[in-house]
């Protein structure tokens, strides 16, 4: 596989997931254009680790979740590249409440960043994707169809996430561009640290029948895959990242 | 106009409530606002600085003028630099 001369937005890429995709992408010969919201110093840094590979980063500032933000974006990387090859949908966040608590403003957020971003950029990139080939991944969750405590509002933006993506895929086939998602479980990041209790790490490796949890470098990987010509056949799929926890949802007995 | 009297004017529109509500000794929760409210208030008062607020420091405000006395050193640092 190489991405030798690519040009990839990943948004949300100064930190967690994001990043180690923008990484992954970066050491196969991939430009980076990183995409962030709150954390510049984040960003910096991980475009300075792209930089160390041999390729070049651009950082790009901006809030998915307002639609005027997503066109400056896009106006950059237009005016300043004038294509794109890659999209990484992964920016997202939420609201963790339950459903009785949920309120208009939540939901809202929810959608806006999780969902609403992922038509308005794909719609962009697709534009910048002309005649190239061009791959788009957005980033799921298991929580699109299983059932986790607090997660309605996220956990229905990722089912909607993916019926977007097999939509894209079958619109966007025509115009050479191949579109996919990618679902993880829980990935030990630092948002997942701040986010859940104590005691839920533990727990979810254990109950991960490969014994540890999804770790970033596992979505990257994936990921890699899916925006090179191998996966040129694999088109609105999502491909499932959680070490075999969906098909044995519970734990498994240790053998001796 | 004063990044106090900014960042009132930011919190205000977000929390739904008038500004002479919001003094200095005010808290999020005597104007009723949930834990949205306040990642929307920081959010947007980081976005309009162009500075970082991390959450362990947030969390340390006691009132809005904590708030307010982090933005202004911040912002001012920035401005320094």
């Amino acid at each position: 596989m190489s991405l030798e001369g690519k040009l990839a937005l990943v948004t949300g890429s100064g930190r967690g997931i994001g990043r180690a995709i923008a990484l992954e992408l970066a050491s196969q010969g991939s430009d980076i254009i990183v995409n962030f919201f709150r954390r510049r110093e984040a960003a910096e840094q991980t475009a300075k680790e792209i930089e160390a590979t041999g390729v070049q980063a651009e950082v790009i500032k901006a809030n998915v979740g307002d639609p005027a933000k997503i066109d400056e974006m896009f106006d950059t990387i237009s005016s300043k590249f004038g294509h794109l090859d890659i999209f990484i949908s992964n920016a997202a966040s939420g609201v963790g409440r339950s459903i009785m608590d949920l309120d208009v403003k939540a939901w809202n957020w929810t959608m806006d960043i999780n969902v609403r971003a992922f038509l308005l950029s794909a719609q962009r990139a697709a534009k910048l994707m002309e005649g190239r080939s061009g791959k788009i991944v957005s980033i799921s969750s298991l929580g699109s169809f299983l059932v986790w405590p607090t997660y309605a509002a996220v956990g229905v933006s990722k089912a909607a996430l993916e019926a977007l993506t097999r939509y894209l895929a079958i619109e966007l086939a025509p115009k050479g561009i191949c579109v996919n998602a990618v679902a993880a479980s829980a990935v030990e990041t630092e948002a997942l640290k701040f986010y859940i209790k104590e005691g839920f790490m533990t727990d979810t490796r254990q109950a991960t029948p490969v014994g540890r949890m999804v770790a970033p470098e596992d979505v990257a990987n994936v990921v890699a895959f899916l925006c090179s010509e191998e996966a040129f056949m694999i088109r609105g799929q999502v491909i499932i990242v959680d070490g075999g926890t969906s098909v044995a949802p519970f734990v498994m007995p240790k053998e001796d | 106009m004063s990044v106090e009297e900014q960042i009132r004017d930011i919190v205000a529109n977000i929390v739904h409530v008038d500004k002479t509500a919001i003094t200095r000794q005010g808290t999020f929760k005597d104007w009723k606002a949930d834990s949205l409210d306040i990642v929307q208030a920081m959010v947007a008062v980081e976005d309009a600085f162009d500075i970082e607020i991390p959450d362990e420091e947030a969390q340390k405000f006691q009132n809005f003028g904590d708030f307010v006395d982090y933005v202004e050193s911040h912002a001012a640092k920035k401005e320094g630099q």
